[in-house]
This record gives structure tokens, C-alpha cells and sequence, in this order.
């Protein structure tokens, strides 16, 4: 039963922390941490024997004195043993540094459960810049959590990269932020999350919309989370209705066309650059 | 030196050199763009869901077969071809013969699902026409005053002689006060009322013709050229047998892979080692089985892929290549010279010769035994990809609407210039069905009902399974009377339709 709860993967899955909280009221909560836990938390993950019951009961404390739930430090721990390597004064740090970033305790509470491996970051500095640039691409922090949960590369990406790709969705697909942030697009290469663009474009089944269009008028566009959060094969089948082989020729056509184009376009500078 | 007089100001204009306001970006459309549009519209209802295929292929760079000069050095450039990996369609062929020798897998027949097509192409043309009547009478429905579109718009052509011819008879001003006395049911909205000056209605003319509209064609116009209603006689046989010329060496990767061939090299004899084309053009010439000593033209031969082909097969005593332009025969000269040994000395004038003129005013009528007619055409690829010379400029509407019209009086003529008994292959790089089989019909029925001329289709789709490794092609299900390349991304050659007919004796 334990397991079950522990590691019922569409509670992480579901972004809503409402229906989070259903959830918890109608099962009992967990609030000591008892062996049968430690037992099951090696069970899945084996490096964890290593650790004596007093560091187990040490970092249960700081994490529970943050808000976290027993059933989220069992999580995260399994899903990032080091974490229990550390001093509770470290790991204070790495929550607070997380903390800065001011998604609101639920909300956080949620996005390091899903990814433990979060808090391995210790460059405040760093990861302050980073999320404050893509707030200013998105508008709100709520929306920066959500591409969080979905993309949590993005903190480790540059921020050229990042922001390539940003334009390139709002400006050349004319996606709009609420689509793009129910999407894993900016996770996706930069050279990927075009080639499947033009693909869509060049088979007539993407339309950007026109810049002055009602955005509630529906569109037959796909929604960006289909173009990007599916491999090649099913984007190709179930997106594209073309068969593999294709896709993958036109991937490779493309990317020739796009390095002839820059070739041309470098010696074309160069000739002016003579004149 | 430096004198300040010598030195240039030039001003440069810097609020109105770049628009970038967005419904200046927005509403630019290109030549390109009226061409998709046109596409999309067109074959979209024509293929189905089968279109988008074709869509991204056409948009996305084609690729190239190369045809090894015979007159170069073959066996090197051969070895070069093959450690890049490229496969010489020979052996390609001789596979797939003892494939096929094993299976006994019947094609299906030729046109069978035919009136598929015309059933779309119908419903076409009526959705096109449709259009076009809402476009010029947008508000009939809003006033009531006339409850039923004109079935069919008049072209200022034909109407502008009738009033002329009355006007002739009886002087206008006469015929309008006639009119204004004994027509009662007059529009009211338009009558000058005379208390404001009857000046006005001696002013008055009335409308003819739209202005800004003189030169408007109606797209619709084009779909009319697929008729479907045989009223000659026409028999579709097989053809008997395919030989694959022995001298010839065209190379290709397999499919699905992409690679690019080395650019030609100058050989020891001079010339260019191979020369590099659109796989699906060597088809028609290699359908045509020229024979040693036969009588050859090709009827729109720039810019000389096809005609270089035939030469290759070593197999062509005499060449006439023909074309419409001067420029285009020097494009073909070019060519021919970087590709054939002693091009001025053997070839120039004796065994190639080349002629300027319309193919449709060609008249050394049963003189050649195989002709190739590689008509003009909307050239799908390239009107997509390329702005230059586009026939999708609104300023060339007129021709291109037409088109179908010189493509079927080519075919018809060239079919006159064919001795009794020889054949020839019309090939399109187009899509349209109006090009292609539309064509085919309409020559063969202008030919008989001028001429008494009579043909038969010789169906290739048995020998066209010899090439299904390397090229796509569509179903021999949907096409009337010939075989086509369609573009398909792993194989991206084509459009390129082509039908042999043969004179009867």
C-alpha cells in the first residue's frame, strides 16, 4: 500500500496541487518516519542502505520542518540518494536558494518532488538570473513553474539558447506562452524544434496564425506539446500521418539546406567584405 | 589627389527602404505563395491526403541522377561514382527483371479508377466557377434584384463585339432614349432624375466592361481543358518490351539516401565527366527506345538533359533539337559542347542539329521515327521554389491559364511529324491531370478530327515496375494514359509525367 502511495506516479504527474490534496485527504497522512518506510525507500533504491537510521531521521526533520510531507522526502530521496549525504545545513541552502524563486511553497514543494535532483544546484546566483530571464519571457512565475515541470533542463541551458528557441516559438510559430508552457518544447534541441516546424509547414499542416487573429478562434493546428513531446516515430505517424523513412529524409534534406544556406550567405559576406 | 569634388554623396532614404510593419510583411504574396496556393487548392482535391506528401517533397531539395559521358573517361568516372556509394541503374534493373520473372503479380490495368479523377476535376471546375461568380457579383444576394447567378461568366472578348455591331446599326443616343421610354422595368436607382439636368443622361454610356478587369481570366477556364468524352478511336495496349541501353551509365543512391554526387570533372578528352539531372527525366528518353539508326527530335530540347541522354545510348545517327528560343538552343549548345568529344568537327551540324522554332509551325511532316515532346509546363518545382521566370505572375495569367492549349498543339503537331508506324513520349514535370492526360486527349482528338490521324497508347506501368526501387510512382489506377513520378522525400525526383503513343500505320 505504501508503495503505492509513495510512488503513484500520476500524483507527481498531476500538476494540479488541489487535486493533490483530495488525494491526501482521503488517505491517511504519513507523519513519522517509521522503518517499514526506510525498508521500502532501499528497496527501490539499494544505495540507500548505506545510511544509518540517525541520518535518515536528521534529514526527515529538516526537510519536515520546510513544509515537506514524509511522503515527499521519501521521493525525493529515492530519486536523488545524495541528498542524504548532506548536512541539514546544505540542504537548508539548496531549499532556500529554491525558494528565492518565489513559486510559492506548494508549488515548489511539488516541481522537487518531481525532479530531487533539483536541489543539487548551488549557484544562487546563477539559477536567480536565469529564472528571472525567463520570467521576463513569460510574464509570470506561475508560468516559469509550469515549464519547470515540464523542461527542467532549461535552468542548465544558456540563455542564447533558451532564448533562440523562445523566439523562434513565439515569433515564427506564434504559439502563445499558456500553449508553450503545457509543452516540454523548450527541452527539445533548437535545430529539432525547427526541422519539425518546417516539417508541419512544408506538409500544409501548420499555419502560423496571422498576428492580428482572435486567439479564441480554434485553429487546425496541432498544439505544441504534440509537435514536441513525442518521438520521431510517433510525431511522424501520429502527427504527420507520413511514414518514418520520409521524416527522416527530410531531416537530413534540411539540415543540407540550412548549411547551404549559411555557406552561401558566409561567401556572399565575404565577397562584399572585398569589395 | 583626393579632390573633395571627386567624393560622392549618395543620400540614402532610410524611413522607406525597408518595410517591416507587419501587414506590409503580411500581405506580401509572391509568386511562390500564389503557386502553393494555387497547388493546394488544385491538387489537394485532385490527391487527397496524399497531397501533403507531395507538398513537403516539392518544397524540399530534389535529387539527381548522374549520367556518365561516354565520351569522357567513363571507366574512371564510373569507379569515382561507385566508391561514393551511388548504384548504376543497370544493375538496379537486371534485379529487379529477376524479381519480377518470379512473381507473377498482375498490374492492375490502366484507367480503370478514372472517373475518379473526373469526378473530382468536375466538382473542381464548378467550385472554381462558383467562386468566381460570388467574386464579381458579391452583393446580388444582399438587394434581390437578381435572385440567380449567371451560371457562366462572359469574357469582355466575346461581348465587346456585339454592342459594337449595333451601335453600327442604330446611333446610340436614339437607341438609349428608346430605351428610356419603352423599358419600364428600369432600375430605378440608376434613372437621372430631370431636374437635376438631363446633361447627365447624354453622358450616360453604359457599362461593358469592368475597369482594371479588361485582362481578367477566370481561373476556371483552365479546368475545362480535361474533357473526358472519347469520340475517336484509341486502343491502350502493352508495350511489347523494354531493352535498357547497353553504353548507358546513370548512377543514383538507394533510396532514402540523401547524398550529393561530386560536381562534374574535366576528363582527358575535355569534356565533363558526368553530367547530373533529375532522376525522373531520364525516363521519358529511356521509354522512348531509341534504335540505332533511327531518325530523332526532340521537340523542346533546352535545356539538353533528355537530348544528352539519347545521345549517350551511342545508339542516334541524326538529332534534330528544337526549341523556341535562340537563348535556349545557346544554353543547349553549351551544354552539348562541355559534354561531346569534337563537338565542332563531328557533331555540330551533321549528326546534331539544332532549329529554332515553335514546335506547333514544325512541318517536315513523317519524317522522324521517335520524337520526344518534353512540353512546356507549370514545372511544379520550380514555380515553387524559384521567383524568377515563375509563370505564376499575375502578369502571365493568360499563359498560363492556355498552357494546356500549347501543350496539345506540340503534341498534336509532333504527332503529324511522325512517320507512320514511330512513336514518341509527351512528358510534363507537372502534377495536373489537365496537363496531362487532359492533354494527351485533346491532342489525339484534334489530330483525328483534322487529320484522320489515329494512335495507340502503348501502357508502360509493366516496365515501369522495373524502376519501383528507385522512383515512386503514382498508381496506374488514376492516370488515363500514362505513367508518373511522383515526389516522395526518401526518392525526391519528379513530377514528371510521361505517356508513349505510337502512330498508327
Amino acid at each position: 500500500m505504501l508503495r503505492k502511495l509513495l510512488f503513484n506516479t500520476q500524483v507527481v504527474l498531476k500538476q494540479q496541487p488541489k487535486l493533490h490534496h483530495i488525494r491526501h485527504l482521503a488517505s491517511p497522512k504519513i507523519l513519522q518516519l517509521e522503518q517499514v518506510h526506510i525498508d521500502e525507500a532501499i528497496k527501490i533504491e539499494p544505495t540507500l542502505s548505506i545510511f544509518s537510521p540517525e541520518i535518515w531521521r536528521r534529514a526527515h526533520e529538516t526537510f519536515q520542518n520546510h513544509g515537506l510531507e514524509t511522503v515527499n522526502f521519501l521521493r525525493i530521496v529515492t530519486g536523488n540518494p545524495a541528498v542524504l549525504k548532506r548536512t541539514p545545513d546544505k540542504i537548508i541552502n539548496s531549499l532556500e536558494i529554491w525558494r528565492a524563486c518565489q513559486f510559492g511553497e506548494n508549488l515548489l514543494h511539488l516541481l522537487l518532488t518531481k525532479y530531487p535532483e533539483l536541489l543539487d544546484i548551488s549557484d544562487s546566483h546563477q539559477l536567480l538570473s536565469q529564472i528571472g530571464f525567463i520570467k521576463s519571457r513569460v510574464s509570470t512565475s506561475k508560468n516559469v513553474w509550469k515549464l519547470l515541470m515540464n523542461s527542467p533542463d532549461l535552468i542548465a541551458q544558456p540563455e542564447e539558447t533558451v532564448e533562440e528557441k523562445l523566439n523562434f516559438i513565439i515569433d515564427v510559430m506564434r504559439v502563445e506562452v499558456p500553449e508553450l508552457a503545457k509543452s516540454a518544447a523548450l527541452s527539445l534541441p533548437f535545430s529539432e524544434l525547427r526541422c519539425r516546424h518546417e516539417f508541419l509547414v512544408r506538409l500544409g499542416l501548420f499555419k502560423p496564425r496571422p498576428l492580428k487573429a482572435d486567439p479564441n478562434e480554434p485553429t487546425t493546428n496541432h498544439k505544441l506539446y504534440q509537435i514536441t513531446d513525442t518521438s520521431e516515430k510517433s510525431f511522424a505517424t501520429k502527427i504527420c500521418h507520413v511514414t518514418l523513412p520520409e521524416y527522416e529524409a527530410f531531416k537530413e534534406l534540411y539540415a543540407k539546406e540550412l548549411e547551404r544556406k549559411t555557406r552561401k550567405a558566409k561567401e556572399e559576406e565575404d565577397s562584399s567584405d572585398e569589395d | 589627389m583626393l579632390k573633395v569634388r571627386s567624393i560622392v554623396l549618395l543620400p540614402r532614404r532610410w524611413k522607406s527602404g525597408a518595410k517591416k510593419r507587419w501587414n506590409v510583411l503580411q500581405n506580401k504574396k509572391n509568386n511562390c505563395d500564389r503557386a502553393m496556393d494555387n497547388f493546394d487548392d488544385f491538387y489537394g482535391s485532385v490527391y487527397g491526403s496524399r497531397w501533403k506528401n507531395m507538398r513537403a517533397a516539392l518544397l524540399t531539395r530534389h535529387k539527381y541522377v548522374a549520367m556518365v559521358n561516354n565520351f569522357g573517361d567513363t571507366e574512371q568516372t564510373c569507379s569515382m561514382l561507385e566508391t561514393d556509394g551511388a548504384i548504376n541503374m543497370k544493375s538496379l534493373i537486371n534485379l529487379a527483371q529477376d524479381r519480377l520473372k518470379d512473381s507473377t503479380e498482375t498490374v492492375p490495368e490502366q484507367g480503370k479508377s478514372r472517373h475518379e479523377i473526373e469526378g473530382k476535376l468536375d466538382a473542381l471546375f464548378r467550385k472554381q466557377q462558383e467562386r468566381e461568380v460570388a467574386s464579381i457579383y458579391p452583393s446580388s444576394g444582399e438587394d434581390g434584384s437578381s435572385n440567380s447567378l449567371p451560371q457562366q461568366l462572359k469574357f469582355d472578348n466575346t461581348e465587346e463585339k456585339h454592342p459594337a455591331e449595333e451601335e453600327f446599326n442604330n446611333p446610340f443616343k436614339q437607341s438609349l432614349t428608346k430605351a428610356l421610354e419603352e423599358d419600364v422595368k428600369l432600375d430605378e436607382h440608376r434613372l437621372v432624375d430631370p431636374q437635376f439636368g438631363t446633361g447627365g443622361l447624354y453622358e450616360y454610356m453604359p457599362a461593358h466592361s469592368i475597369k482594371g478587369m479588361e485582362d481578367w481570366v477566370a481561373e476556371s477556364e483552365h479546368y475545362k481543358y480535361y474533357q473526358t468524352s472519347a469520340d475517336f478511336p484509341l486502343t491502350i495496349e502493352p508495350e511489347a518490351s523494354f531493352h535498357y541501353p547497353e553504353h548507358l551509365s546513370l548512377y543514383t543512391y538507394e533510396m532514402g539516401n540523401c547524398s550529393d554526387f561530386k560536381g562534374p570533372k574535366k576528363c582527358l578528352t575535355g569534356v565533363l565527366s558526368h553530367f547530373m539531372m533529375d532522376g525522373a527525366s531520364t525516363l521519358p528518353p529511356l521509354f522512348l527506345q531509341v534504335k540505332p539508326g533511327e531518325r530523332v527530335l526532340d521537340a523542346c530540347a533546352s535545356p539538353g538533359g533528355k537530348s544528352l541522354l539519347m545521345l549517350q545510348t551511342l545508339h542516334l545517327d541524326r538529332l534534330v533539337c528544337n526549341d523556341i528560343q535562340e537563348s535556349r538552343l545557346n544554353k543547349l549548345r553549351k551544354v552539348m559542347q562541355e559534354y561531346l568529344f569534337d563537338f565542332k568537327e563531328r557533331w555540330a551540324s551533321k549528326r546534331l542539329i539544332f532549329n529554332q522554332s515553335d514546335a506547333r509551325n514544325l512541318d517536315q511532316y513523317e519524317q522522324f521515327d521517335k520524337i520526344l515532346v518534353d512540353v512546356p509546363c507549370t514545372t511544379d518545382r520550380h514555380v515553387l521554389n524559384e521567383q524568377d521566370n515563375n509563370i505564376f505572375k499575375p502578369t502571365r495569367i493568360k499563359e498560363r491559364l492556355r498552357i494546356p492549349e500549347l501543350q496539345a498543339g506540340i503534341l498534336a503537331n509532333c504527332l503529324r511529324l511522325l512517320r507512320p508506324g514511330g512513336s514518341l513520349v509527351y512528358s510534363t514535370c507537372s502534377l495536373s491531370p489537365i496537363q496531362n492526360d487532359g492533354v494527351v486527349h485533346m491532342a489525339l482528338q484534334k489530330v483525328f478530327t483534322e487529320y484522320g490521324i489515329t494512335a495507340t497508347i502503348k501502357d508502360l506501368s509493366q516496365h515501369t515496375a522495373l524502376f519501383s526501387d528507385v522512383f515512386k510512382f503514382e498508381h496506374p489506377k488514376g492516370l488515363k494514359y500514362g505513367q508518373m513520378v511522383v515526389p516522395y522525400l526518401p526518392a525526391n525526383f519528379g513530377p514528371m509525367y510521361f505517356s508513349k503513343i505510337t502512330r498508327n500505320v
